[in-house]
């Protein structure tokens, strides 16, 4: 109830009225009264009543939680916490050394940044990772649902369906060699059909429709709760060109960071951004780096840098509040994102070498 | 700024009040600074009432300066000084953090800021058994490895006990995560909202849950008040000494070590790095220290990780440590 009148969220001209007016604390406010708040800084009825209601819903959820009910705040003990990560789940990316380095996969409720050089793989990681979160429980995914929201125009939704297609493949193997009630029963809603209609893709063309898009995102959260994956690929794009006001920018994308982090706490799901890379010189070189400045390098959680030895693909992760840093070589297969074969194995993959940057989209052009 | 109200002060009243608002003085400013013997003649009250209630006023609104040799007993017997688990942070903050300040760690992405702080509350939690707020607002907290540090620490431990050795850690290691508080909070109005909500606490001294706390952290700062920042408002500016004011006081109060985490900036693409938030943020903590990694590029990876004092009231700044967040 001493709630100092600044800490409320009132709009900016009407904290300056009270604060002229003499008003300290909540307190003072809800004593006075609507009419007599108008009166005395001479906002109609409406707007004083408005702000009443604001003031007593801030108190009211201050009192309740002190009094020792949970209220809307999201607070526990560590030894909770730790109860609640031991149990959840993570989304594989069917490539064994990539879920190693990260713990075990993409978490959920955290923010994973990848980060890379036009054509190392990105985009195929989303799209894969699309597909690996509806896996079913038995075989070791999380069974949910993805939105992928697109501001580039890079989702290929063939080659969603080649992934998708590679993957129930192998869970079938599996349950074929497991032969278990419960494989059989959840692989007969895996199936292509129910893959894609579980993705929900949204196109954003540039950076107003992208925060509409992700202001808009917990109702529709809360609609499909089914809901474990969000991915933006391509959260540069739309802030690196046209953007003159660059302080606009960082508040922008720092305020998006900050309702990124609340959806994937409150719904549990992971979100998953893609970035570009800029070049940044030095003294004597110049080095790549991951775009949109240095605030920006605070907002995701987890950090992966892909990027090139020769021909072969590296992912390193940068940065991790659980896990080293470290780096490993994976490739990308007709099937999607998998290991790097060992050496011996790896004369059908010889093709690849010929066009390393991107894969070609038939197969006509590889010799 | 207080606006006068019936019953603020015995001799108050309410038809008094409306005389007074009648010619202009609505708060106890107004009051005190006007001249007494005008207002008695404008409002026909009698002059000895309003001596009285202004008296009254005065010895409850004014601050009384208090003599130094009380500040330095009182500051003898209440702070205390918290080792951080790492010997070398340690000597850097000159054997430990202080009670009653704000200490603040900067660093780029991935320098250790949020392992160092996993590491303090590791260690005032399990070494000294008091209780530690984490205040979370990047989603970067991790219980298990908060439960790996535990480990780690108590196995060193783990020879000095005798018998029963890998139940006693473990009861002590539970122990120690219960004793941390985790609270998320992803906007300034619900960071304002949770540090209302433990003063309130500790006002009353609810003793069941909270139990004796003695730290604070917060992880990290910059991360609920750069959206605010910029552009032509100064409403992020007046949220963020809001902020401050909260945190010190806090600290002052009940004597609490406050932990802040902030982040770095460049002024353009080549400048040196500076810390986040501006000049009128760098008055708040009273110790920084600057956290970075030993090797420039990221293809190597390493635990290894340099301290520097920034900002201190009792060490040369300057000063360097290697510290290991591994």
């Amino acid at each position: 109830m001493q709630r100092e009148v600044g800490t409320l969220p009132l709009a900016p001209a009407l904290r300056a009225r009270l604060a002229a007016a003499g008003f300290q604390t909540a307190q003072e406010l809800l004593d006075t009264g609507p009419c007599g708040l108008s009166k005395e800084i001479g906002i109609s009825r409406e707007e004083a009543l408005e702000a009443l209601q604001v003031v007593r819903q801030e108190c009211h959820g201050d009192a309740a939680r002190t009094a020792g009910g949970s209220g809307a705040t999201r607070r526990c003990t560590a030894l909770e916490l730790l109860e609640e990560e031991q149990s959840q789940g993570f989304i594989i990316t069917f490539c064994s050394a990539l879920d190693n380095i990260l713990g075990g996969g993409v978490q959920l409720t955290k923010i994973t940044e990848i980060c890379g050089a036009p054509g190392v793989g990105k985009t195929q990681l989303c799209m894969q990772l699309a597909v690996d979160v509806q896996i079913p429980e038995c075989f070791g995914g999380v069974a949910g649902e993805a939105v992928f929201i697109d501001t580039e125009g890079s989702f290929m939704v063939d080659r969603v369906v080649d992934i998708a297609a590679a993957c129930v493949q192998h869970c079938h193997l599996i349950a074929e060699a497991q032969q278990e009630e419960d494989h059989r029963k959840a692989l007969e809603t895996f199936s292509l059909e129910n893959i894609l209609s579980h993705i929900y893709y949204f196109r954003c063309r540039d950076y107003v429709e992208l925060l509409a898009q992700v202001y808009l995102l917990p109702e529709f959260l809360s609609e499909h709760s089914k809901v474990r994956l969000v991915v933006i690929d391509g959260i540069a794009f739309p802030f690196r060109h046209d953007f003159e006001d660059l302080s606009l920018r960082t508040r922008l994308l720092n305020g998006l960071a900050q309702q990124l982090i609340i959806i994937a706490n409150d719904y549990k799901s992971a979100v998953v951004l893609t970035n570009q890379m800029t070049t940044r010189i030095g003294q004597s070189q110049s080095t790549l780096v991951p775009a949109l400045g240095e605030s920006w390098g605070h907002a995701a959680t987890v950090r992966l840098i892909f990027h090139w030895d020769n021909s072969q693909r590296l992912a390193t992760l940068y940065k991790s509040p659980s896990q080293k840093e470290s780096t490993i070589a994976y490739h990308i297969t007709p099937h999607g994102f998998r290991d790097v074969q060992p050496p011996a194995a790896a004369h059908s993959t010889e093709g690849t070498e010929m066009n390393p940057r991107k894969r070609p989209r038939t197969e006509e052009e590889k010799q | 700024m207080v606006v006068l109200r019936a019953g603020l002060c015995p001799g108050l009243s309410e038809d008094m009040i409306q005389l007074l608002r009648a010619n202009g003085i609505r708060t106890v400013v107004d009051f005190v600074s006007s001249d007494l013997e005008d207002v008695a003649q404008k409002c026909s009250l009698s002059y000895k009432a309003l001596v009285a209630v202004r008296r009254v006023l005065l010895a409850q609104f004014s601050a009384f300066p208090a003599n130094g040799a009380d500040l330095y007993e009182e500051l003898k017997s209440s702070t205390a000084i918290l080792p951080t688990g790492s010997p070398s942070l340690d000597q850097l903050l000159d054997s430990g953090l202080y009670t009653g300040e704000v200490t603040e760690l900067m660093g780029a992405p991935g320098s250790g800021k949020t392992q160092v702080c996993l590491g303090i509350a590791a260690s005032v939690s399990l070494g000294l058994k008091q209780h530690v707020l984490f205040l979370d607002s990047t989603g970067g907290f991790t219980a298990s490895r908060l439960y790996q540090m535990l480990r780690a620490q108590t196995e060193d431990e783990e020879e000095q006990a005798i018998l029963g050795r890998l139940r006693l850690c473990f009861v002590l290691q539970l122990e120690a995560l219960q004793r941390i508080q985790v609270v998320r909070v992803f906007s300034i109005y619900e960071l304002l909202s949770a540090l209302q909500e433990l003063r309130d606490r500790l006002s009353q001294q609810v003793v069941s849950s909270m139990g004796p706390l003695k730290m604070v952290v917060l992880d990290s700062v910059s991360a609920v008040i750069y959206p605010l920042l910029g552009g032509r408002q100064s409403e992020g500016l007046a949220l963020m000494m809001q902020l401050s004011r909260e945190l010190k006081t806090l600290a002052r109060e009940f004597s609490l070590a406050v932990v802040v985490t902030n982040q770095v900036t460049r002024d353009s693409s080549t400048g040196p790095l500076k810390p986040a938030l501006g000049r009128s943020w760098s008055f708040v903590p009273s110790t920084r220290v600057l956290l970075e990694g030993k090797e420039a590029a990221w293809e190597k990876a390493t635990t290894q990780r340099v301290a520097s004092l920034a900002k201190s009231p009792r060490q040369p700044t300057g000063i360097q440590v290697e510290l290991d967040i591994g």
